[in-house]
């Protein structure tokens, strides 16, 4: 399986030099007199966060903890007393993009893993205590663990990379065994969502996977649940169980009767559907059928009615499909292929002429080097490409932004192949085979071969296949667009939204932010509209019919204004329990977040289809700060009761309102879209 | 909290003027000493059991001579200088302690740009010409005779003059005037002024510590440009001087009736080596030049000056002390000041290759406070020093003249 990672390395520096640098600053600590020990703390933290950006540099400082702490690294700060240090906090200086605040951070664990390790006696902290209170941090914190970056890394830049490898380094010493169980849950978080790009994942179950496997990890009874997680990628069934390999399953398929046949069908497609993830032998097993017994491809599929009829209707096509894209490498391709039949989008006319064309399609030298260079040279990029479409076109609602602040984009791809999979494909032939995409704006074409830089100064390589070629040109687009209605007043999204998403998009704009000030205005106006327009009590119960692009002041867990995000409304009915809830999609990697005063996004178990987030209607409305309507559906203000009212706006204030309440007169940063 | 363990048989020293460094070096040091400085200096000093006198500086009447009484009356043996300002304190106390009125009125020559010059010059020192400005009449007039003397014709670009304040450090008010038009950017509350001709030489400063009237450490700090970049010992293209600039010393400190400190002049050597005199501190010097000279050499320079200032210090002492020019420096200290180049910053980002060099050792530089940049009027006034520390000076100089192309705040 190949795992890729953006490649973002500090360039090579003499280590031993640098290192020599922080005993000498260490040194002139320890010598410092107490009232001059400030004036000497910011050569340490700087040369200790050269050093923490080196691949040995956490082993470096763990050497240097107890010294560190005793030259007085932590006096005058929380840090000084660590039986009193909460692992929660630990997020919120891991992630700050104060380099000062993540080196102390990091000498603080460091120390502690020296505690723990029994190589410090420490006045106030016991071995356990040290121990207990590091997996507490490594469990809080296993997107760093896992490199899964959200919002707030990418703020972070560079140091980002030390609070990573300071959490790897810790876990590598303290086991990942204690950390296992919270790990499955949140791997079973993620998969419950359906994304498209699943190498995280992969990554994840395949650590566990090593952490089982290895004699001297004492796994306890941790663990336990991961078993089906790793037998859906490397045994899910009865001949490959053991994990055999590529080539020997090959050979024991030839050996097979129909019923042996039959069960490994099933027993692929059951996984499948049950974790979202593909083995590699499932692919191997989907091309063998091919040759001759493709009347199994239906049970390997695990198809319903559905799936099945279509299946039948276009079989050259979905051969032509497979056999031109699903290798072990490409095998997630097989269940977006499963929920495209499912969809039953093939019967809309353009859609399956247009995959021949993608089936036969040249890629420009552009879209080749990217896919290769993100997904290696191993099948051909057209049939990553192929994978690409067919998952998103399955998975509308598992397209994510990766590591960039392309959220606009990601929600186009989205909204295009859940709404519209045939301009979709449209889309990506532009991209992949001409290298340019060309939109109208108010009638004027605006190309990406031809626009300025956009959004993302570069689009990073950890997107599925679709996104890794047409979100560059996306975004210049996006961009352009945006530069087009410079020195307009107020928002751009209000001419671009529809313009860059489609005619669907609601031309009638509504926004509760004074672009020049920051501040909020007309709340109570803008919540009634909104109630008017999506509120299926206010509304005349009229379900919303295509997706509507909406931006949402996204806020963090303690409720603090983080930046402004794009997220498509999907929906709004009632939930299982009776309560009216907005299900959207956000293009964010992983939806469940936390927003903070009481806002927890479900992902699951409150109605929600694969991909979906969902809120109860006032918490969403309490985040929204912009939403699309039909200018010619307009109702009247909903007549919303002064009870509902209060909460919302309460809720706003007390989160990224605070400060833009318009009589302060602090001027906030202007809004700003990702 | 004091750690100290000081020697009565020594002198007792009081340092004028708040500095972290020295007094963490005297702290650190066999004499007794104590802090005088302004009263918000009182809570740290208390904190952390800091000998302290407050004294408000600025505020100079008929009880000014008080300060000395009670430094007297504790028995300090000697006041030490540690900014511009304090210069004329230091001499004033000192003249009191010491009985010797002379001293009062050498602190005043030291702290005045034009006197200093006119006393260099009845000593026979070579200066440049110069002349002290009180209007932009004054300066236009100045300029254009400086130009006439050159003989340059009508049209001819113009030799640059400099303007600088009378009793300001190093660089602050430091202008360079070319043109009559520039000479309205200066703000009427500059003058008066001293107005110098430029001299097209290679610039340098030296740190020499002086005890019994004998020089007893030099250094030659080599600028890579001025108001930029400085580095420690000098290169061997500048320390072939070495001779002639101690010759020169020797002839400032006998012309100043200089018996004991620290000096700093600066220096301009032009291309057939005659050595003109530029201006001369009785004080540290700018540039955090003492922090490189302990990274260079090892030794304090602060406890260098408290020795050479120090009645009580004997001969051995202060040999032993000090350690050989330039043959004992275990490599080269440098380091830059750093300007935003833009006029619009949004964030601190140390390039990659200066951060990654080899010779690169830390930096001071903070995160912007404000997005807009004011103009660079005058030299000085640097966001914050680099530093750098290596084996080669030239490597060490082309290193520090390269980082003024590089953009710290984008």
């Amino acid at each position: 399986m190949s795992e890729n990672q953006p490649a973002s390395q500090a360039p090579v520096v003499n280590f031993d030099k640098l290192v020599q640098k922080l005993d000498e600053s260490i040194v002139a600590m320890e010598e410092s007199r107490p009232f001059a020990k400030a004036g000497k703390l910011p050569k340490l933290f700087d040369i200790a966060r050269r050093v923490l950006l080196q691949p040995e540099g956490c082993q470096a400082i763990e050497a240097r903890a107890q010294r560190l702490e005793e030259a007085g690294v932590f006096e005058g700060t929380d840090w000084a007393d660590p039986a009193t240090l909460v692992p929660s906090l630990t997020t919120y200086s891991l992630q700050s993009q104060n380099a000062d605040t993540v080196v102390i951070e990091a000498f603080s664990e460091l120390r502690l893993l020296l505690v723990a390790r029994g190589s410090y006696l420490h006045p106030s902290v016991s071995a356990e205590q040290a121990h207990h209170y590091l997996t507490q941090v490594l469990a809080i914190n296993l997107g760093l663990l896992f490199g899964m970056t959200g919002e707030a890394e990418r703020e972070q830049g560079k140091l980002a990379l030390i609070s990573q490898s300071l959490v790897q380094y810790v876990a590598s010493h303290i086991g990942y065994e204690h950390v296992i169980d919270s790990l499955i849950e949140e791997i079973w978080r993620i998969l419950e969502q359906r994304p498209i790009r699943v190498s995280d994942v992969r990554r994840m179950i395949t650590q566990i996977a090593i952490c089982r496997a290895d004699p001297d990890a004492d796994l306890g009874s941790a663990g336990r649940g991961a078993d089906r997680l790793i037998s859906s990628l490397y045994g899910p069934t009865r001949a490959c169980s053991e994990d055999p390999g590529t080539a020997v399953y090959q050979q024991r398929l030839e050996t097979m009767d129909s019923a042996a046949l039959q069960n490994e069908a099933t027993g692929f497609a059951r996984s499948m559907h049950d974790t979202g993830l593909v083995s590699p032998y499932h692919a191997c097993f989907v091309r063998f059928i091919l040759e001759g017994q493709d009347s199994l491809l239906s049970e390997a599929l695990g198809l319903s009615s559905t799936g099945r009829d279509c299946l039948l209707c276009y079989r050259d096509l979905v051969r032509t499909l497979i056999d031109g894209s699903i290798f072990p490498e490409t095998a997630q391709g097989l269940y977006g292929l499963a929920l495209l039949l499912e969809r039953g989008i093939l019967y809309q006319p353009p859609v399956a002429p247009a995959l021949w064309r993608q089936a036969r399609l040249n890629l420009c030298p552009e879209a080749r080097e990217r896919i290769q260079f993100a997904y290696g040279y191993q099948p051909q990029p057209a049939a990553w490409l192929m994978q690409g479409v067919m998952n998103m076109l399955g998975q509308p609602l598992g397209v994510g932004q990766g590591n960039n602040p392309t959220c606009q984009s990601a929600r186009a791809l989205s909204m295009w192949a859940y709404n519209d999979p045939d301009y979709l494909l449209q889309m990506v032939a532009w991209a992949a085979r001409d290298n340019e995409i060309v939109m109208h704006f108010e009638g004027q074409p605006v190309s990406s071969a031809r626009s300025a830089g956009g959004v993302a100064s570069e689009v990073t390589l950890d997107l599925d296949p679709v996104s890794l070629v047409v979100v560059p040109h996306l975004d210049r687009i996006y961009a352009e667009m945006g530069r087009l209605c410079v020195g307009r007043e107020g928002d751009p999204h209000r001419w671009v939204n529809p313009e860059f998403h489609g005619w669907s998009a609601g031309r009638g704009f509504a926004i509760n932010v004074d672009v020049a000030t920051g501040n909020l205005t007309d709340l109570e106006g803008f919540i009634r509209h909104f109630y008017a327009s999506y509120h299926p009590y206010y509304n005349g119960s009229q379900p919303l019919i295509h997706p509507q692009p909406a931006g949402i002041a996204v806020t963090d867990s303690a409720a603090r204004f983080i930046g402004w995000h794009a997220i498509t409304i999907l929906r709004v009915t009632l939930d299982p329990e009776g309560e009216m809830r907005v299900y959207f999609f956000n293009p964010n990697n992983d939806s469940g977040q936390n927003w903070g005063d009481g806002v927890q996004v479900s992902t699951s178990g409150c109605g929600e289809r694969f991909g979906e987030s969902s809120l109860p209607f006032e918490m969403f409305t309490s985040r929204l700060y912009i939403f699309h309507y039909d200018p010619l559906e307009r109702g009247e203000p909903a007549e919303v009761s002064e009870d509902e009212l209060r909460r919302v706006t309460e809720g706003v204030y007390r989160s990224w309102g605070e400060d833009r309440v318009p009589a302060d007169a602090l001027q906030a940063e202007p809004p700003r879209i990702d | 909290m004091t750690e100290q363990n000081y020697n009565p048989e020594k002198g007792y020293i009081a340092l004028l003027g708040w500095s972290l460094n020295a007094i963490e070096a005297a702290d650190k040091f066999d004499r007794r000493y104590v802090v005088v400085a302004p009263d918000w200096a009182e809570a740290y000093c208390t904190e952390h059991d800091i000998p302290y006198v407050p004294w408000n500086f600025e505020r100079l009447n008929d009880r000014s001579v008080e300060i000395a009484h009670i430094l007297q009356d504790k028995g300090v043996d000697v006041a030490i200088p540690l900014f511009e300002e304090t210069v004329e304190w230091a001499g004033a106390i000192n003249s009191v302690l010491m009985g010797n009125p002379r001293l009062f009125g050498q602190a005043m020559l030291l702290r005045d740009k034009a006197l200093m010059k006119r006393r260099a010059q009845l000593g026979g020192i070579r200066v440049g010409i110069f002349e002290e400005a009180h209007d932009r009449d004054d300066v236009i007039r100045f300029l254009k005779r400086v130009n006439q003397t050159l003989l340059k014709l009508d049209g001819d670009p113009n030799d640059p003059i400099h303007l600088k304040a009378f009793d300001k450090a190093g660089c602050l008010g430091h202008r360079v005037i070319r043109t009559p038009d520039e000479v309205d950017t200066i703000p009427e509350e500059e003058f008066p002024v001293l107005m110098e001709s430029h001299l097209d030489g290679w610039e340098f400063a030296v740190e020499a510590w002086v005890h019994n009237g004998k020089i007893r450490f030099l250094n030659i700090s080599e600028y890579v440009t001025l108001g930029y970049s400085v580095f420690v010992p000098a290169t061997p293209d500048l320390e072939k001087y070495r001779a002639q600039i101690t010759a020169e010393i020797e002839k400032l400190i006998k012309t100043f009736d200089i018996e004991f400190g620290f000096v700093h002049p600066e220096y301009f050597v032009t291309s057939d080596g005659t050595m003109y005199f530029g201006e001369v501190a009785y004080r540290p010097p700018g540039f955090k030049v003492f922090e490189l000279l302990e990274r260079a050499y090892g030794f304090n320079a602060y406890q260098g000056m408290i020795l050479a200032f120090d009645p009580k210090t004997t001969e051995e002492e202060i040999a032993a002390f000090f350690p050989k020019e330039v043959v004992d420096a275990k490599g080269y200290a440098g380091c830059f000041g750093v300007y935003p180049r833009r006029r619009v910053v949004s964030r601190l980002e140390i390039p990659e290759e200066t951060e990654n060099h080899e010779y690169f050792e830390s930096h001071e530089l903070t995160p912007p406070v404000e997005e807009t940049v004011t103009k660079r009027t005058a030299f000085g006034t640097h966001w914050g020093l680099i530093y750098f520390f290596g084996e080669d000076p030239y490597v060490m100089r082309d290193l520090l003249k390269h980082q003024e192309e590089l953009d710290f705040y984008v």
